[in-house]
C-alpha cells in the first residue's frame, strides 16, 4: 500500500441528548460515530456505504473539521488535526475539502459562480496573488467542464450537474490532497450522475487526489473505489478491497444489503438470492449490547448479544488467499455470494459520442 | 383495458414562459399489469400521473388536451365531485414523502379510517377494526397496540407501509405509486417493494410505477415507458428494452449504470443535460444530446412508432427515434 | 386522504431563488431551472438574483404601486408640508372653531379654530418620522441582536429567548402609558425609544430563525470547511440570504408603529401639543364628533390610508421575496 495520507482511529462523536430549559440534563447520548478506524493511501479512494444515520456523513464532517469528535485522532500525514485550532488548523484545511451532496444549497444563492470559486483564495490569500485569481478561477471552471465565461452568473441560471461541477471547482482551488465527498451524485439525474463520476475520476488521475467517496450507491461505489468499508449504526461492520466486499462478503449486514440493492437487468429477477431483513434499524440512542446488528440478523446467537465483534480478518479466513480475507467484525463471518454474476458486455455499447 | 392515456397535453404557466410538461403522452395499463414510467426530473412523470389522479395543481398547471380512459369512462369530462368518488374508491396513488403525505395531526388508526366511513359509510368502530387488519395486511408489527400512534411515530419504511394500507384500503382497481421507495434506504426499499408486488398480485391491481431508478424497473416492473421531456420516447416489455434499447436515450441511460467489466474506465455518459420545459428543443428534444443526430432529427418531431425487433411480436414496441432501426442494431 | 399533494417543507423565504425548486410539482423543477437551454451552455438571459426577481414581480404589482405612490407622497409632504399647504398648523382662530369648510380652508376648522387641512398635511410629519425611525431602530437593534443569537447559539441565545419571552408579555398599550407618562421632553423621540424597546424582540425573533436556517445550508459548511472566520461567515454568507424576512416584518411593522403613535398620542402620553399629530388631533376632536365630524375624519382617513399604504407595501414585498408563500 502507498504511503497513508489520512489515519483515522477510534474516532467517535456522540451527541448529548438534554432535557429541561434553563437547567440542562444530560439523560442520554446519541452514538452517531462509535469507534472508527480506518486509512487512506495517497492516490486511493475509500468507498463508505451505508444507510441514512449510520454515521457515514458525520465521519465526513469530522475529516472536514466540521464537527469535534469526542474521543478518536484523525491524522493527516502523521499530525492529528482533531485539537488544532487557528492557524495551523487554517493551514490543514486547505488540504481536506469536500464535495456536498446538495448542488442546490451548496451554493450560495447570493453570489456569483467566480466569487464563489475565488473565495477559498480570499480566504488563503496565500494560495494565489490577487491579481491572478481571476485568471485561477477560469481555468478552475474549464477544468471541471463549465465555460469560463459564465462567472458572473448566479448558481441557480446552472443545472444540477453544472452546480455540482461548481461545487468541485471550489473543493480544487487551493489543491487539497484529500477530498471528502459526501453523496456528491445522489441528488443529481440519472444521466448527468454518470458525468459528474467520470469526471472525479479524471480529476484525481490529473491532480493526485485521494477520495473518500460517500454514497448509498452500492454500484456507483464500486466502480470509483479502491477499498469499501460498510457502516452500521456508527461503525465499520465490514472492510476490503472492492472483490472482497462485492464478490465475497463475509458480514451478513453486507450480504443483505448487497442483495437488496435492485439490479437493472430483469432477467436476474428469477433467479436472484434476496435477504430480506425483518425491522428497522435501532435508534443509535439506544444502541443492542454485543454486536449492534444482531437485531436485525438472522444467525444471531446469545454470543452476540455479550461480545462485541471487532473488526479484524475472521479466523477461518485468516490463512486464505485473495479478497476474502478482510477485515468482518462478526463472530459466525462466513462468505456468502449474493450478486448475480456480472453478464459479459451485453450488446450496448453505443459509445460512439 | 383498465387505463388509457391518450395524447394528454399538460402545460405550467411560470416566470420565464410556459412550460409544456406532458406533450402528448399515451399508455395504457391492463388489470394486474405493472407499467413503469421511467424518466428524469422534468421529464413529466409525475405530473402525468397527477393529471391522470385529478391531483394537478390548476393554476399553474393546465390540461390543455387528450383523453385519461378509465374503465372506459373520459375521467377528465367528469364533474370534480364524480371525480373525487373514482379517487381513492377506484384509483389512489403513493407518494414519495410519507411524512408529509400523511396528515400530522391525525392518528393513523383516524386516517385509515376515515377511507371506510368517508366511502363506505362504516361507523367509527368498524372502521377501526378494518384500520387495524390493514395494518397487519402490510405487516406492520403489533397493529392492534400502534393503531393510535402518529405519524412521526413510525420509521420511513413503516410510514410507507402505511401509505400503501391507505391506497389499498378500499382495493382501488388502479394504482399510481409516484417514487414509493426513493426516500427509503436500500434494505428497507427491497422490503417496500416486495409488500408492495405481493399485495398488487393478491388484488390484481393495474400498477403505474413512477420511478427514474433502472434498478427498480428491472425487479417488477412488466412493461417500461420511457419519458424524455414531456414526451414517451420509447415503451417495451421490460425484457426486450433491457436487451435491445430502441432509442439513444434509453441505451444511454442503461449504458451509463457502473458495470463491473467497466472499472477502472470511464463510464458512458449521456452528454449535456435534460432540456428546460419552457424551451424544448424544436424536432426531436433529445438530439442535442444524441450520438445518432442527424438534420431531419433538429426539425422533424419523431412520431412514437411501432418497432419491429426482438420481443416484438405482438406489437408491444414501440420508439420515438428516426433511426431506431440503428439503435436496436447497435 | 392518501391523494393530498406533497407540501414543499419549511417553505423560508432566504434559501431565495433556488427555492424556485418547489414549484406545483415535484418535478416541476426543471421548468425553473433557468437558462442554458438545451444546447447546455447557451442561454442570453442578464443575471438574475433573488433581488432582482422580486423587483420585476414587484413592479407589475398594482398593490405595490399604489401604496408606493401613497408613501411617497407622505414622504415628500412630511419633509416639505409648505409645497401643498401655506398655512401654518399653529395659526388658530378661535372664532372660527368647528366651522365647516370654506374657501382655502377645504376640510374646515377643529375645536380651536385650526385650519383641519393644515394640520393634517403637518401631521404627517410626526407619523413619517417616528413609523420610519422605529422601525430602523427596531429592525437594526433587532437583526443584530437575533442575529447573533441565531449564530452563536448557547448560553447568548438562552438568555435571549427568555428576554423576548418577557417583552413579548408586556401589553404594548399599558407599558406606554407607564413609561411615557413619566417623560416630559415634548419631541418624538421618547415615543421612538419605547417603540424600538418593545418592538425589538418580533425581529429579534425572526432574525434568529432565519439565521438559523440559513446557517444550516451546506454553503455555510462550505466556508467553514475552507476556515473562513466567523466574521466572514456571517456578512457574506449567512446575513445576506436571511435579511429578507426581515425586511418584510419590518415594513408591515412601519404601519402598526405609526398606529401605535396616534393611539399613544390619543392618550396623552405620546407628543403632546403644541405638537401638531394626527393622533393629538383626533384625540382633541373625538369631544365634539356630534357637531365637527369632519375635525375626527380627516386625520383619522389620513392615519388609516397612511397605516393601510405601509402594511400593503410589506405583503407585496413578503409575496416578491418568498414566492412560496403564494
Amino acid at each position: 500500500m502507498a504511503e497513508p495520507i489520512l489515519e483515522v482511529s477510534g474516532l467517535v462523536k456522540h451527541y448529548p441528548l438534554t432535557r429541561g430549559v434553563l437547567f440542562k440534563k444530560q439523560v442520554g447520548s446519541v452514538r452517531a460515530v462509535d469507534g472508527v478506524d480506518f486509512v487512506l493511501a495517497a492516490g486511493e479512494t475509500l468507498g463508505i456505504v451505508g444507510e441514512s444515520g449510520c454515521g457515514k456523513s458525520t465521519v465526513a464532517r469530522m475529516l472536514c473539521h466540521l464537527e469535534r469528535p469526542t474521543a478518536g485522532a484523525i491524522r493527516f500525514k502523521g499530525q492529528d488535526i482533531t485539537q488544532l485550532s487557528g492557524k495551523a488548523l487554517k493551514a490543514v484545511r486547505r488540504n481536506i475539502q469536500m464535495v456536498f451532496q446538495d448542488p442546490y444549497t451548496s451554493l450560495n444563492p447570493r453570489m456569483t459562480v467566480g466569487d464563489i470559486v475565488q473565495e477559498p483564495f480570499e480566504i488563503h490569500p496565500e494560495a494565489a496573488p490577487k491579481s491572478d485569481r481571476r485568471r485561477r478561477v477560469q481555468e478552475l471552471l474549464e477544468v471541471v467542464g463549465l465555460n469560463p465565461e459564465h462567472v458572473n452568473r448566479y448558481p441557480h441560471q446552472f443545472s444540477g450537474g453544472q452546480r455540482q461541477r461548481i461545487g468541485i471547482a471550489r473543493g480544487l482551488a487551493l489543491r487539497p490532497e484529500v477530498i471528502v465527498a459526501d453523496e456528491p451524485v445522489s441528488a443529481l439525474d440519472v444521466s448527468v450522475q454518470a458525468q459528474v463520476v467520470n469526471l472525479m475520476e479524471r480529476l484525481q488521475d490529473e491532480f493526485g487526489l485521494s477520495y473518500v467517496f460517500i454514497a448509498h450507491d452500492l454500484s456507483i461505489v464500486r466502480h470509483i473505489s479502491d477499498r469499501v468499508a460498510v457502516m452500521y449504526l456508527g461503525r465499520i461492520v465490514e472492510t476490503g478491497s472492492d472483490a472482497g466486499i462485492y464478490d465475497h462478503p463475509t458480514h451478513p449486514y453486507t450480504q443483505a444489503l448487497l442483495s437488496a440493492v435492485p439490479v437493472p437487468d430483469p432477467a436476474a429477477r428469477e433467479h436472484r438470492e434476496r435477504i430480506i431483513l425483518t425491522g428497522d434499524v435501532p435508534s443509535p440512542a439506544d444502541i443492542p449490547s454485543g454486536c449492534r446488528f444482531r437485531t436485525r440478523c438472522w444467525k444471531a446467537q446469545e454470543r452476540c448479544t455479550r461480545e462485541v465483534p471487532l473488526l479484524a480478518v475472521p479466523e477461518r479466513f485468516r490463512d486464505a488467499a485473495g479478497p476474502v480475507a478482510h477485515d468482518s467484525a462478526c463472530h459466525f463471518a462466513e462468505e456468502r455470494r449474493v450478486l448475480p454474476p456480472d453478464e459479459p458486455p451485453g450488446p450496448h455499447g453505443l459509445v460512439t459520442a | 383495458m383498465l387505463l388509457e392515456v391518450h395524447d394528454l397535453h399538460v402545460e405550467f404557466g411560470t416566470r420565464d414562459g410556459v412550460a409544456h410538461a406532458v406533450n402528448g403522452v399515451s399508455y395504457r395499463v391492463d388489470a394486474g399489469e405493472t407499467l413503469a414510467v421511467l424518466g428524469e426530473s422534468g421529464s413529466g412523470k409525475s405530473v402525468t400521473a397527477q393529471a391522470v389522479m385529478g391531483i394537478l395543481d390548476t393554476p399553474p398547471g393546465r390540461i390543455t388536451g387528450g383523453r385519461v380512459l378509465f374503465q372506459g369512462r373520459d375521467l377528465l369530462r367528469l364533474k370534480e365531485e364524480e371525480r373525487r368518488r373514482v379517487r381513492g374508491a377506484e384509483m389512489a396513488m403513493i407518494f414519495q414523502d410519507s411524512l408529509s403525505a400523511l396528515n400530522p395531526v391525525l392518528t393513523v388508526g383516524d386516517q385509515l379510517g376515515e377511507m371506510f366511513t368517508v366511502h363506505r359509510g362504516m361507523s367509527r368502530r368498524d372502521a377501526r377494526l378494518r384500520a387495524v387488519e390493514l395494518m397487519d395486511r402490510v405487516r406492520i408489527p403489533a397493529a392492534a397496540q400502534r393503531v393510535g400512534d402518529y405519524p412521526h411515530q413510525f420509521s420511513g419504511g413503516m410510514r410507507q407501509r402505511i401509505m400503501i394500507a391507505m391506497a389499498l384500503a378500499l382495493e382501488p382497481a388502479l394504482v399510481i405509486a409516484d417514487e414509493p421507495t426513493t426516500a427509503l434506504d436500500v434494505t428497507v426499499q427491497a422490503q417496500v417493494m416486495d409488500l408492495l408486488a405481493e399485495l398488487q398480485r393478491e388484488y390484481r391491481m393495474g400498477l403505474v410505477l413512477i420511478t427514474h431508478d433502472l434498478g427498480v424497473v428491472a425487479d417488477v416492473a412488466d412493461r417500461i415507458a420511457v419519458m424524455y421531456a414531456g414526451r414517451i420516447v420509447e415503451t417495451a416489455p421490460v425484457h426486450d428494452l433491457y436487451k435491445a434499447p430502441a432509442h439513444p436515450y434509453t441505451r444511454g441511460l442503461l449504458d451509463s449504470i457502473p458495470r463491473l467489466d467497466l472499472k477502472g474506465r470511464e463510464l458512458y455518459a449521456i452528454q449535456g443535460m435534460p432540456p428546460s420545459l419552457t424551451r424544448v428543443p424544436p424536432g426531436c428534444a433529445f438530439h442535442p444530446r444524441c450520438p445518432l443526430a442527424r438534420d431531419v432529427c433538429r426539425t422533424d418531431v419523431p412520431p412514437l412508432q411501432a418497432v419491429q425487433g426482438p420481443g416484438a411480436e405482438e406489437g408491444e414496441r414501440a420508439s420515438a427515434c428516426h433511426f431506431w432501426r440503428e439503435c436496436l442494431h447497435g | 386522504m392518501p391523494e393530498q399533494p406533497q407540501q414543499p417543507e419549511g417553505a423560508i423565504a432566504g434559501t431565495g431563488a433556488g427555492g424556485a425548486m418547489d414549484l406545483a410539482a415535484s418535478e416541476a423543477t426543471a421548468l425553473e431551472r433557468g437558462p442554458g437551454g438545451y444546447g447546455g451552455r447557451g442561454g442570453q438571459d442578464k443575471p438574475r438574483s433573488l433581488w432582482s426577481d422580486a423587483w420585476r414581480d414587484l413592479r407589475r404589482s398594482p398593490v405595490f404601486l399604489a401604496s408606493s405612490v401613497v408613501i411617497l407622497f407622505l414622504v415628500v409632504i412630511s419633509v416639505w408640508p409648505s409645497l401643498i399647504t401655506s398655512g401654518n398648523p399653529l395659526q388658530c382662530d378661535l372664532a372660527k372653531a368647528q366651522d365647516g369648510s370654506q374657501p382655502g380652508h377645504p376640510f374646515g376648522f377643529d375645536g380651536q379654530g385650526c385650519d383641519v387641512y393644515t394640520r393634517t398635511v403637518y401631521g404627517a410629519r410626526a407619523s413619517v418620522t417616528v413609523g420610519v425611525c422605529a422601525t430602523l431602530g427596531v429592525a437594526l437593534l433587532g437583526s443584530v441582536l437575533g442575529g447573533l443569537a441565531g449564530f452563536f447559539g448557547g448560553a447568548w441565545d438562552g438568555f435571549l429567548s427568555r428576554m423576548t419571552d418577557i417583552f413579548f408579555a408586556i401589553p404594548v398599550v399599558l407599558g406606554g402609558l407607564v413609561l411615557l407618562s413619566v417623560v416630559t421632553s415634548n419631541t418624538v423621540w421618547p415615543v421612538i425609544g419605547f417603540m424600538v424597546l418593545l418592538g425589538w424582540p418580533q425581529i429579534a425573533r425572526i432574525a434568529r430563525g432565519s439565521v438559523i436556517t440559513a446557517r444550516q445550508n451546506d454553503y455555510v459548511q462550505a466556508a467553514r470547511s475552507l476556515g473562513a472566520s466567523p466574521a466572514r461567515i456571517l456578512l457574506r454568507h449567512i446575513a445576506p440570504n436571511a435579511v429578507a424576512p426581515v425586511i418584510v416584518v419590518a415594513t408591515i411593522a412601519l404601519g402598526t408603529y405609526i398606529a401605535l403613535e396616534a393611539t399613544l398620542s390619543y392618550l396623552g402620553v405620546g407628543l403632546k401639543p403644541p405638537s401638531v399629530s394626527w393622533g393629538i388631533d383626533i384625540s382633541a376632536a373625538s369631544p365634539y364628533v356630534r357637531n365637527a365630524p369632519h375635525a375626527l375624519l380627516w386625520p383619522s382617513g389620513a392615519l388609516a390610508i397612511t397605516v393601510l399604504a405601509f402594511i400593503m407595501l410589506g405583503d407585496a414585498v413578503r409575496d416578491a421575496l418568498d414566492p412560496k408563500l403564494r
